[in-house]
């Protein structure tokens, strides 16, 4: 599992209660992890460069998350992009895969999903994002 | 022979008195025709002056030595032999001759009559001068003055005609004869009605005439149409005036006739035109009462007689031309609107005040018509009260305004179902967050405690998130409650329908009171308990008295009567029904009332009815709407006794 450790897994979202829960989470499974909440407070830091995964809540305060992927498309940085939402519309899910995203889950998701979509994402070959 | 005394002054001259042969008989003949101051000269049968008077030496210059002369040779009677040829018939005949017989510058009339002798022979002749020279000149200037007057009346050129008094024609100018085609001599003597075609044959005018010969009344002139005359039928103005001659007892009639055909005609066009343009602008006025659906009409009050325009008795689909009376009007107007139209009619009878108001007509075929009506009282020229009045069919603006209100209705209740989605989005995912966490926190915390070794404080700290998560689902679930029903309790109890019915009236009697709402309540003796939330039940029956109280805001033309009733239904079931006299459901409504978010109101929430709705379902129980026969719906809710007892009974 040090391969694993050496992935970071970077969480961006306004609720509380899922910067504490995911995480812990990512972590029981093996991952580095890394929250934020806010999409300015991802930027600013180092994590950008060395994140291989990006869990990100969509509606937010400031910047939203469809927001950051296009800053982050635009800084060239390419990093897997898997959208957490609490607004479940059926809509949502195939604009966001069609603009490049992994995935979309619409909260509360399981553990298999979130597992899954996070695999999918680290298989993403670089540039693909 | 002895010649008698020769002087001017001695009278009978050359008379041979001795011989009986003396026309005078004697001395007294003498006298006398001397006297006399007409000429008299006597003849004898050789026509030689036997003797003259006085007067005839005055006037002829008779002399003396004339006796005895043959006429001819006497210069007063030179030249004419007329005269004597004259003599010689009478003394041959015996009979009385006269001649004509001009003197210097007189003019006499010479009787010659037979001298008698005795033994009736024929002695001569007796001449007597009558001087007729002034007499003659009259005559002439008479008949210069006539000759003249008909040159005048000739070329006058209205025609002139004097007729006799029984109306035949006598004389008339040229201008006449030539008017009538005809010439005197077919005329003379013919009555004047001959003429003309038959066009002088009426009564009014043969009446005149004779009035105005008998001398009672002056003759008006008077237009006679389709006069036949020699230029067609014309229009002719006769005057008459009487011709009365003094000395004569005969009236005649002087009459003038003027053709008065051209002005006839003119004025015949000049009314036409007027007519024309009164045509015309009334005819504007019917098209500008056509296009605005407006209509107008007089109405004076003290006779109520009623002057309609066409455009009136179209909106009211009276047959143009009706006899309008209030009777009639009132067959139209809207049962509902009847008092109000009752009262506005008697107020405008009672004072001059002008008036604006609505009302509606049900027409033939059930339809109804909105009527705005606007009226001016003024008086008319007897100062006799009148109204004049504009009423506007308003139907398509209402229906306009009703379809509007009712886009309006569904826009606000698109508008709060669309907020509906929002709220229940921002709901999910003010539960979803949490719950998230919950579940995110479990997982976790089953990982930790299956670590080896366990980390038992990360889990207990996953479990207290995952506790305040929980808690945090539930305020969002508690806080959502709240927003939709006050009591989130059901407290079931023993309830009296009717102590639950009045403690709602006691409630809103004020509310009812202010707005005018005549509440009466029949409320059944003697009903079965039921059991029930109370506050719930009495939601729902304070529900449909606001209903009713709002169905009513708008009634001013009747009672607003709410009758609240309370009853004992078959198969263990009580029952309550609100009846309003308001403005009533359409079908359509009727339908969609008890509908989520359906209102009818502007201020309404539109979920009034439906939360009752739920409410009474809870209850095992149903609620619904009719129309009344009358004005106005009725509410009524129906629950079973014993609330156990029909559970399954339940409707869906």
């Amino acid at each position: 599992m040090t391969d694993k450790r050496s992935l970071v897994v970077s969480v961006v979202d306004d609720d509380e209660s899922v910067r504490e829960s995911l995480p812990d989470l990512l972590r029981q499974f093996g991952f580095a992890a890394e929250a934020f909440s806010s999409a300015e407070a991802f930027l600013a830091s180092e994590i950008v460069s060395e994140t291989s995964c990006l869990l990100l809540d969509i509606a937010m305060p400031g910047m939203s998350g469809p927001d950051l992927q296009e800053e982050l498309q635009r800084r060239r940085e390419r990093i897997p992009i898997v959208f957490i939402t609490g607004h479940g519309d059926s809509t949502l899910r195939p604009r966001l895969l069609a603009r490049g995203a992994v995935e979309c889950l619409l909260k509360p998701f399981s553990e298999d999903a979130l597992l899954d979509a996070v695999r999918a994402a680290l298989r993403r070959p670089a540039g693909a994002a | 022979m002895t010649a008698p005394p020769a002087t001017h002054t001695g009278g009978w001259t050359g008379f041979p008195a001795s011989n009986g042969e003396d026309p005078a008989a004697g001395t007294a003949g003498f006298t006398i025709l001397d006297a006399l101051d007409v000429p008299v000269v006597v003849v004898r049968r050789d026509c030689t002056v036997a003797c003259f008077n006085k007067a005839a030496a005055d006037v002829l210059g008779i002399v003396p030595s004339d006796v005895g002369l043959p006429p001819r040779d006497i210069a007063v009677l030179a030249g004419t032999s007329r005269l004597e040829r004259h003599c010689r018939e009478v003394v041959a005949g015996g009979v009385d001759s006269h001649v004509d017989l001009p003197f210097e510058d007189k003019w006499f009339v010479v009787r010659i009559s037979p001298w008698r002798r005795s033994d009736r022979g024929v002695a001569g002749t007796v001449l007597t001068f009558t001087d007729v020279t002034a007499f003659r000149a009259s005559i002439q200037n008479a008949v210069y003055e006539r000759e003249c007057t008909k040159t005048i009346l000739n070329t006058v050129g209205d025609p002139l005609v004097v007729l006799g008094a029984d109306h035949r024609i006598q004389s008339g100018n040229r201008a006449f004869y030539a008017m009538f085609g005809v010439s005197r001599e077919q005329t003379h003597g013919a009555p004047l009605y001959q003429l003309g075609d038959g066009a002088f044959e009426t009564a009014g005018f043969l009446t005149r005439l004779q009035e105005m010969i008998a001398g009672n009344r002056e003759f008006v002139p008077v237009e006679v149409d389709g006069v036949a005359t020699a230029r067609g039928r014309r229009a002719l103005l006769l005057d008459a005036q009487p011709l009365s001659f003094p000395g004569h007892s005969e009236r005649r009639i002087l009459m003038t006739f003027q053709d008065i055909t051209a002005r006839k005609q003119a004025e015949a066009a000049k009314d036409l035109r007027s007519e024309e343009e009164l045509r015309r602008s009334e005819a504007f006025l019917a098209e500008g009462q056509r296009l605005s659906l407006t209509g107008s009409f007089s109405w004076k009050v003290a006779t109520d007689e009623m002057t309609w325009s066409e455009q009136l008795y179209r909106i009211y689909a009276f047959e143009i031309g009706t006899p309008v009376t209030l009777d009639l009007i009132r067959t139209r107007i809207h049962l509902e609107d009847l008092t109000m139209v009752d009262k506005m009619v008697d107020a405008a009878r009672r004072a001059q005040q002008d008036f604006e108001f609505q009302y509606r007509l049900v027409m033939p075929d059930r339809s109804v018509r909105h009527l705005h009506a606007v009226a001016h009282a003024t008086r008319d020229q007897d100062g006799q009260l009148e109204y004049i009045a504009a009423v506007q069919d308003v139907t398509a603006r209402r229906r306009s305004d009703e379809a509007l209100a009712k886009a309006r209705s569904e826009l606000a209740k698109v508008a709060r179902v669309t907020s509906l989605g929002v709220l229940t989005a921002s709901i999910a995912h003010e539960v979803n967050q949490p719950l998230s966490g919950i579940i995110t926190n479990a997982g976790t915390c089953l990982r930790m405690l299956d670590a080896d070794p366990p980390n038992v404080e990360g889990a207990r700290e996953t479990v207290r998130r995952t506790i305040r998560d929980g808690n945090r689902a539930s305020d969002v679930i508690t806080r959502l409650r709240a927003l939709f029903t006050k009591e989130g309790e059901f407290t079931l109890e023993s309830l009296d329908l009717n102590e639950v019915t009045r403690e709602v009236i006691a409630l809103t009697l004020s509310d009812l009171q202010r707005n005018r709402v005549a509440l009466q309540s029949e409320l059944a003796e003697g009903l079965p308990l039921i059991t029930g939330d109370r506050i719930q039940l009495q939601q729902v029956i304070l529900n449909l008295l606001r209903n009713a109280c709002d169905a009513m805001c708008d009634v001013h033309d009747r009672v607003r009567r709410l009758l609240i009733v309370t009853e004992r239904e078959d198969a263990g079931r009580v029952r309550l029904s609100v009846r309003d006299a308001g403005v009533g459901v359409d079908p359509e409504s009727m339908n969609r009332l008890l509908d989520a978010f359906y209102t009818t109101k502007s201020d309404g929430m539109g979920i009034g009815l439906s939360v009752s709705c739920s409410i009474i379902e809870r209850h095992h129980g149903r609620l619904w709407a009719e129309s009344n026969d009358g004005p106005g719906t009725t509410f009524s809710f129906s629950i079973p006794i014993d609330l156990d007892g029909v559970t399954d009974a339940t409707p869906g």
